[in-house]
């Protein structure tokens, strides 16, 4: 039997290789496999965790990828994908690391180090605690970084009232970091997921945006300007591009989705940069119908009974 | 959330003011209509709404009939016939010449349960027998129909004729003209007792699978639901696709440039008269208008509203904009094909995403039946509104004629600023005064009352009624109530705290939004006066109005519900639409420029 690799590759993952390479990176896998728009990447392994030396494979995984992008020490994000996180039951969203616009082999196994560390950080105890969690192993996820233009988060329901039938769509200027950090009031669209309607949109003040300082190889916050702040940031158009990926990745999962999402500022391309199962109206009971055909659906609404299919 | 009682609270009907200049308005409607002090703690304690969605206008006192022939029938099925759990029967009330509405609803559990006996198995039987009922509904529909097309409204001659009366042994020409005004009531009563003989279990459909939607669904618009529902093959359509024939004859016909806008019907046909072109034009017309053209140019309610057959303006204008359509290389082809196919796959996806086997079955059933009843839910209201009450306009102007012949009136339309009970005291005046060989005391009597009521009507209609009056229930259960005039007590609540400078907001009737002049349209008679991409503000909007959907840019109006058929024909025309604002035609001016949001239901003023 050969060795468990180190580093493997987004495009040889599947959603089954959690074990392996953590909820996150299988996921991103298995959409980069499903034909998905995801920057590519490579999975430091769980197996790797406990080795002592992992410098040259992930060196080596890191001008691949460098290889795969034409660019030389491109810049990556580097994310915790633990064997628990991204799972239906639980997200573990925000509880670990990210480590973004990383540059250079040295830096990325940096980042992969203290990665590893989170894993054992007071949050990330806590989180498995509470969550019963018993079942650890971390990965480590190193993506090629879009620089994102705008970026946002994307529910394929709608997460306040639990409405399958409506997407819901967060955006800001900049990293998606803003919007998943609460740092801004982002822009918000709700859509029909059926007839693709925008049935509502609320303009956010999105102050400030987080971009990538290229020089510094590193990300800084800065002030939008004003103009821009009273713009909706996503065109209609990319509000129509943002619906069909969320539809089709659904459709792929047969699930609820909470989809992390960027357009890069030059092309103008959209990214998935990471989809996990929404987890909160995903593990309450669906509705259930009323008993019985019209005839009792009809007497249920003119007796004054409304037609609760939660009841 | 407890909201304080006082937001909740209209204006007491007893004190609401007159207009200056109508005084004496009261005098015009039956005393059972009007407002009663004796009764005051009772009436003021209730909640009273303007039912502008029918009676947009100030109601001429003969015009009172269309809104007591409709809530004898009402009430008479949902309270005596199908015992409707939840509600006895709907009453209303004239204020300042408007009608305001409330209904009688049933609360107590026990009551609710004890009608469910009755109301179950009765809308069992209909439900079951739908195809056979409509057919039936039908047939008594056109006997009542002809009959009111033949019924004869006889003169009063100097001589009795010597075959009538001496060898046929007729009733008097007196005696026959009072019984010719009976039966033509009693013809348009019957008629209004199958405008909801099937109609409240239609809409009944409509309620429950609209709450099922709303409950698995809570972001689904309404405009969704009723699309969902939605046939283009309505006889409703048909008046609409006539006009277009014609537009398309006037072309092959080579007569298309003989229609024009700013040209009248008049100028048009004799113009038309002088070709063989033309004339050919004219024999189609002919062919195609009946019954088609007694489309109403309002929504059947007024007896102004005259038909297309007594007023080719409207069709005249349409056609000559369904003309430019085709020169401008449009097709005018509804896209049935296309819009059922969307229609259905919006359901299978919603369908998709039910939660369990057995709600996409309740779903489907729901849905299939709402479906089966759509066409006759839309239908009824081109027999019953519009040629059913186009002709008994029509007869009563023919009696109206007689008694201006007699010097009761200067002309037959006068006879409509009477009520139905002083229409009857009037005719046994003219009756006794004729054979009694005097003239009758109306000739003096009617012509300054007549003169001070038109008065008093113009005064009214330059009034806005308010929305509602009394005080707003917690809940309003009577499901008629709420589909066809989407009040409901949040929207209500909405209306008694929306004050003039804030937004205004609706229904989301139909999505997009648009930027438009507002040409606010109070009466029918003015849609001529609609320039093109303007947006209509009006108090409801009508399905007659249908030809100058393709002028606009998006409607508003102050009154409209979920079933509003304007909802429906702005969706078909692609154009956005909110219904239901309470008060667009009182805070929007002619010339403000204007941004109707149909995804959101606000409409908001620019300039």
């Amino acid at each position: 039997m050969a060795e468990t690799p180190t580093t493997v590759l987004f495009d040889e993952l599947r959603a089954d290789q959690v074990e392996l390479v953590g909820g996150k990176c299988a996921n991103l896998g298995e959409l980069t496999g499903a034909g998905f728009p995801v920057p590519p990447g490579f999975a430091v392994t769980t197996a790797a965790y406990e080795r002592d030396d992992i410098g040259d494979a992930v060196s080596e995984a890191y001008a691949e990828l460098g290889r795969r992008v034409g660019q030389s020490d491109p810049p990556v994000a580097v994310r915790s994908s633990a064997i628990a996180e991204d799972m239906p039951n639980a997200s573990f969203a925000g509880v670990q690391d990210t480590y973004l616009w990383i540059c250079g082999a040295d830096a990325v196994l940096d980042g992969v180090r203290r990665c590893w560390a989170s894993f054992h950080n007071p949050e990330a105890v806590a989180y498995r605690e509470a969550h019963a969690i018993t079942r650890a192993g971390m990965s480590v996820a190193v993506q090629y970084m879009v620089d994102a233009r705008v970026a946002g988060v994307m529910f394929t329901l709608n997460p306040v009232s639990g409405d399958r039938s409506s997407i819901a769509i967060d955006a800001s200027y900049g990293l998606g970091v803003s919007v998943v950090g609460g740092e801004v009031t982002p822009d918000s669209f709700l859509v029909s997921k059926v007839t693709r309607e925008i049935v509502r949109r609320q303009i956010g003040a999105k102050a400030t945006e987080v971009v990538a300082d290229v020089e510094a190889a590193t990300t800084v916050e800065r002030d939008v300007p004003e103009e821009l702040r009273t713009e909706p940031c996503v065109s209609d158009e990319e509000i129509g591009r943002l619906v069909e990926l969320g539809r089709g990745i659904e459709a792929h999962y047969g699930r609820p989705q909470d989809v992390e999402w960027a357009i890069d500022r030059e092309s103008g391309a959209l990214f998935i940069l990471q989809s996990r199962p929404e987890t909160v109206w995903s593990n309450k009971p669906r509705p259930q119908a009323v008993a019985g055909g019209a005839m009792a659906l009809i007497t249920a609404t003119m007796s004054g009974r409304k037609v609760t299919p939660g009841e | 959330m407890t909201e304080p009682r006082a937001e909740t609270k209209f204006l007491s009907p007893f004190d609401v003011p007159t207009p200056e200049g109508a005084e004496g308005w009261e005098e015009m409607y039956p005393y059972y209509l009007l407002f009663d002090p004796e009764r005051r703690e009772a009436e003021e304690k209730r909640f009273w709404f303007y039912n502008g969605m029918h009676f947009p206008e100030p109601m001429p006192a003969f015009d009172m009939i269309t809104a007591e022939s409709c809530y004898l029938s009402i009430g008479l099925y949902q309270g005596r016939v199908f015992q409707i759990p939840t509600v006895l029967g709907i009453e209303h009330r004239v204020v300042n010449g408007y009608v305001y509405i409330t209904a009688n609803e049933v609360s107590d559990p026990a009551e609710i349960e004890k009608r469910l006996e009755v109301f179950l198995p009765r809308i069992g039987f209909y439900y079951q027998n739908w195809d056979m009922l409509v057919g039936r509904w039908q047939a008594a529909v056109d006997s009542a129909i002809a009959e009111l097309t033949a019924l004869e409204v006889p003169k009063l001659p100097a001589i009795e004729d010597e075959q009538e009366l001496l060898h046929d042994h007729k009733l008097g020409s007196n005696f026959r003209l009072m019984t010719a005004y009976d039966h033509c009531i009693g013809l348009y009563n019957e008629l209004n007792q199958l405008h909801f003989e099937l109609l409240l279990l239609a809409y009944g459909a409509y309620l429950t699978f609209f709450q099922f939607c709303q409950a698995a669904f809570p972001d689904m618009g309404t405009q969704i639901m009723t699309q969902m529902i939605a046939g283009y093959d309505t006889t409703m359509f048909r008046p609409d696709d006539e006009l277009k024939a014609l537009a398309s004859a006037a072309i092959a016909h080579g007569v298309d440039s003989s229609f024009a806008d700013g040209r009248t019907p008049a100028d048009v046909l004799a113009e038309l008269e002088q070709s063989k072109g033309g004339r050919a034009w004219i024999a189609d017309l002919e062919a195609r208008k009946h019954p088609w053209f007694f489309m109403s140019t309002g929504d059947g309610f007024y007896h102004h509203h005259r038909a297309w057959v007594d007023d080719l303006r409207l069709p005249f204008t349409a056609i000559t904009g369904y003309i430019a359509q085709i020169h401008a290389g449009r097709s005018l082809d509804r896209p049935k094909e296309r819009l059922l196919a969307e229609r259905d796959r919006i359901a299978a996806e919603y369908s998709q995403l039910l939660g369990s086997d057995e709600e996409r079955a309740s779903f489907e059933e729901m849905l299939g039946l709402c479906r089966h009843v759509f066409p006759h839910a839309e239908g009824h209201k081109f027999f019953i509104e519009h040629w059913g009450t186009s002709l008994f306009f029509n007869k009563m102007r023919e009696i109206g004629a007689v008694m201006a012949e007699h010097g009761f009136f200067e002309s037959a339309d006068d006879v409509f600023y009477l009520n139905i009970h002083e229409v009857h005291e009037a005719l046994s005046d003219l009756g006794l005064a004729w054979s009694g060989g005097t003239a009758a005391r109306g000739t003096v009597y009617w012509p300054p009352r007549v003169a001070r009521r038109k008065e008093i009507l113009a005064r009214l209609s330059e009034w806005t009624p308010p929305p509602a009056l009394g005080f707003v229930p917690e809940v309003i259960t009577d499901p008629t109530v709420q589909l066809l005039w989407g009040v409901t007590a949040d929207r209500l609540r909405a209306w008694a705290s929306q004050s003039d400078d804030e937004g205004i907001t609706g229904y989301a009737a139909s999505p997009g939004v648009a930027e438009g002049l507002a040409r606010v349209v109070r009466d029918v008679n003015d849609i001529g006066t609609v320039q093109q991409d303007e947006v209509l503000v009006c108090s409801v909007t009508a399905p007659s109005w249908g030809p100058v959907f393709p002028k606009i840019a998006a409607a508003v109006s102050d009154i409209g519900g979920m079933m509003s058929h304007a909802a429906i024909v702005a969706r078909e025309y692609g154009l956005p639409a909110v219904v239901g604002t309470g008060h667009a035609t009182k805070l929007i001016k002619t010339g403000d420029r204007v941004r109707v949001d149909g995804d959101n239901g606000t409409v908001t003023i620019l300039t």
